[in-house]
């Protein structure tokens, strides 16, 4: 029986400077996905790494493999960094826990921005990746599917997502702390991704004098630049244009800081000492943390963010509640359907047993009866199948609340098994028709 | 000569300081909870009784001296430079609000009618014997008033400046943008600068004038009100050359400001305790 399990660590458990060691860009995470199947060849597995989070998701084989040690093993090795660093910042889940987990990461109540909606398109991706990996198999495919469905309803269906506080608003409201007006402020993008945009959005919208979009690939930066009717600049003239600049947003995939000290103790005077506003949004960090000590700089990065974040999560109790309420119906629901995924097979051939045994003793007792008329033996037959249906009735219901009664069902599904030899009776029924469950009954005892 | 302020008039002045104290507690409360509009509106009341009981300390002297101009004495000038801080606080209230001002604000206010109930109580004298002194007082008051508000902006730049670093935001309604404080410190030090240099200049001229001969001494450039007076003044022209030397602005011109201001309290003080002859 597979069992599911997830090692992670998030904004909430590990510094950015942890994270940052142990975040993968797009191309590192096909080559762990790849080396994870080599070296797991029948477990599940699906990677999510984002700003905020680096979860590993998986589905052991029979061998119970891998287990958390060798997850954390298997992170410590691909990254290359000792797991002692990054094993006071890990949380582990299993099973139930880990369907609920992923329902409200998909669902932003894990994010650091509540209401945010690229999360669910983070854990699309990284489900995408894990298919193209084929290591998305019966177990974390469903599951994956249902925790985008579930992110789907909550933005829909709850006033969350309404009025949301995005990494760029929040980003728009520190600025407003240090500037008054903004049309005659540069804002300078580097990196011409989705937070980009977005952030850019919320300065156009503020009135931005000036919109620069600088990006190593040009075509990127002119595309991103033209919505804005802003500027796409070199990548290589970078410290020119952090002379101009009066705020700057960086979320850049660049594996070292871009913008260092050394650099920036330089442009200080070119720039007069005007006060300048960065936001580092990258992960691994595109800024020098030093940059920050300059005076008249404000640097920012992700973690810095979590202060207006909580401040506007505190005010959000009411949707928080609603897509809590979603998640809960939700993951009883997916659980409901897993144990019946898991029950369904043994139930149904502990009916056809049963009812065979019932079809076999009537068809002797009818022998034994010759002048029984077709109205009385219609009766009979019904009677059997009755006293089928209200015996194994109990037994049947508490199979299916085992997971209430916070017992595996897997317990009681190997007990079902011995105690009325279901194996023999499924080895059985393998070279023949599948068994077909007994209809719904007047009784309403029907599985 | 004018009198020495009586007790009742004391008292009330004290009673103003209170109400101007109370004003402050009720600001502080409802800058950490926004949401109680009550708070701002108690705030606002007692500042305006605040004003109110001011206005009839400087009527009630008046009434007793039979002189329409408030100017006399260090009393009467300190409580209109309390009472003017105040006015111009419920103007930026009403007119260009600026989140945390009257935190900054209300404390000089108090310090300053406190101070003219400590100097009430010396010995009176006349001020306004020229235009010349009536120009340098106005000029020397006027540019305190400029200079306390810049350096109520100065210590809001500090603050700002410190929560923006420490990634710290205040809860609640928070104070106003770096660049607009240090845009109220820099206006009110050019306006207090340049009231500070008529000040400064008329002084000099009336020491001379009043009597003949330089009534500050021989050694006038060593008297610690025109030494105090004369740094105070320099001091403030650091903060406005920023515009040419950028590395003065920001903190530096804020820190400054508050040093000037103090330096002009110092030399409030001075004159108190060493006139002129």
């Amino acid at each position: 029986m597979p069992k599911l399990s997830l090692l992670g660590l998030n904004h909430t458990t590990a510094p950015l400077e942890v994270r940052e060691k142990l975040a993968f860009n797009a191309q590192q995470q096909s080559a762990a996905l790849a080396q994870f199947r080599q070296k797991f060849t029948s477990s599940e597995m699906i990677l999510i790494s984002t700003c905020n989070r680096v979860e590993m998701y998986a589905a052991t084989d029979a061998q119970g493999e891998p287990g958390i040690r060798q997850m954390i093993e298997f992170l410590a090795e691909f990254h290359d960094v000792p797991s002692s660093t990054f094993a006071d910042h890990i949380y582990q889940k299993a099973d139930r826990e880990v369907v609920e987990h992923l329902f409200s990461v998909a669902s932003s109540l894990d994010s650091m921005v509540l209401g945010e909606t690229q999360i669910l398109g983070q854990v699309r991706q990284a489900y995408e990746s894990a298919r193209a990996a084929q290591l998305a198999g019966p177990v974390l495919h469903p599951l994956f599917q249902r925790a985008i469905s579930v992110g789907k309803q909550v933005m829909h269906q709850t006033p969350l997502a309404e009025g949301r506080v995005s990494v760029a608003s929040v980003a728009v409201e520190y600025a407003r702390n240090i500037f008054e007006h903004f049309g005659d402020k540069t804002v300078l993008a580097i990196g011409a991704g989705k937070m980009s945009e977005l952030v850019l959005q919320g300065y156009v919208s503020l009135g931005a004098g000036k919109l620069l979009v600088c990006n190593r690939t040009a075509d990127k930066a002119q595309e991103l630049a033209a919505q804005f009717k802003g500027q796409s600049v070199a990548f290589e003239k970078l410290a020119e244009h952090l002379v101009a600049a009066d705020i700057v947003v960086s979320s850049t995939g660049a594996a070292h800081p871009i913008i260092t000290r050394t650099m920036f103790d330089g442009l200080l005077r070119q720039r007069r000492y005007r006060p300048i506003f960065l936001i580092d949004i990258a992960v691994p960090r595109d800024i020098e943390p030093a940059v920050g000590e300059i005076e008249n700089v404000y640097l920012y990065n992700l973690d810095d963010l979590q202060e207006v974040v909580s401040r506007t999560q505190a005010q959000r109790k009411d949707a928080v509640a609603a897509a809590r309420a979603i998640i809960n119906a939700q993951l009883e629901d997916y659980l409901a359907s897993q144990r019946q995924r898991e029950l369904g097979p043994a139930i149904q051939q502990l009916y056809t047993r049963y009812h065979q045994i019932a079809q076999e003793e009537l068809a002797r007792t009818l022998n034994k009866l010759p002048n029984v008329s077709e109205a009385e033996r219609a009766h009979l037959e019904d009677l059997a199948r009755r006293i089928v249906n209200k015996l194994l009735h109990d037994p049947i219901q508490v199979l299916r609340r085992t997971d209430e009664m916070h017992l595996p069902a897997s317990q009681y599904l190997h007990a079902l098994e011995k105690l009325f030899q279901l194996d023999a009776l499924s080895s059985d029924q393998n070279d023949s028709a599948p068994p077909t469950l007994p209809p719904d009954s007047e009784d309403g005892q029907a599985p | 000569m004018p009198d020495v302020p009586g007790t009742g008039q004391l008292v009330l002045l004290y009673a103003a300081a209170g109400i101007f104290t109370l004003a402050l507690l009720f600001s502080l409360l409802r800058f950490f909870n926004a949401e109680k509009t009550s708070l701002r509106t108690t705030a606002k009341v007692c500042i305006y009784l605040g004003i109110l009981m001011g206005i009839a300390v400087i009527t009630w002297r008046a009434l007793n001296r039979h002189s329409w101009l408030p100017l006399d004495d260090n009393f009467d000038a300190l409580i209109w430079l309390g009472l003017l801080l105040a006015l111009f606080l419920t103007y930026m209230q009403r007119a260009h609000p600026l989140g945390g001002l009257d935190l900054f604000l209300l404390p000089i206010v108090v310090l300053v009618l406190v101070l003219a109930g400590i100097f009430g109580r010396t010995k009176p004298r006349a001020y306004l014997e020229t235009t010349w002194s009536l120009t340098h007082l106005i000029a020397a008051f006027g540019g305190v008033v400029a200079f306390a508000v810049a350096a109520a902006g100065g210590v809001m730049y500090l603050v700002k400046s410190q929560q923006l670093r420490r990634k710290k935001m205040l809860s609640g309604q928070g104070l106003g943008s770096l660049e607009r404080i240090e845009h109220l410190t820099f206006v009110s030090v050019s306006l207090g600068f340049a009231l500070l240099t008529v000040g400064l200049v008329t002084g000099l001229v009336r020491a001379i004038d009043t009597h003949g001969h330089n009534s500050l001494g021989p050694d006038w450039y060593r008297n610690p009100k025109v030494l105090l007076a004369f740094i105070a003044w320099i001091v403030y022209a650091l903060v406005l050359h920023s515009p040419i030397n950028p590395s003065f602005r920001g903190r530096r011109a804020a820190i400054l400001s508050v040093v000037g201001f103090v330096l002009m309290i110092g030399t409030v003080v001075a004159v108190q305790y060493m006139p002129s002859h």
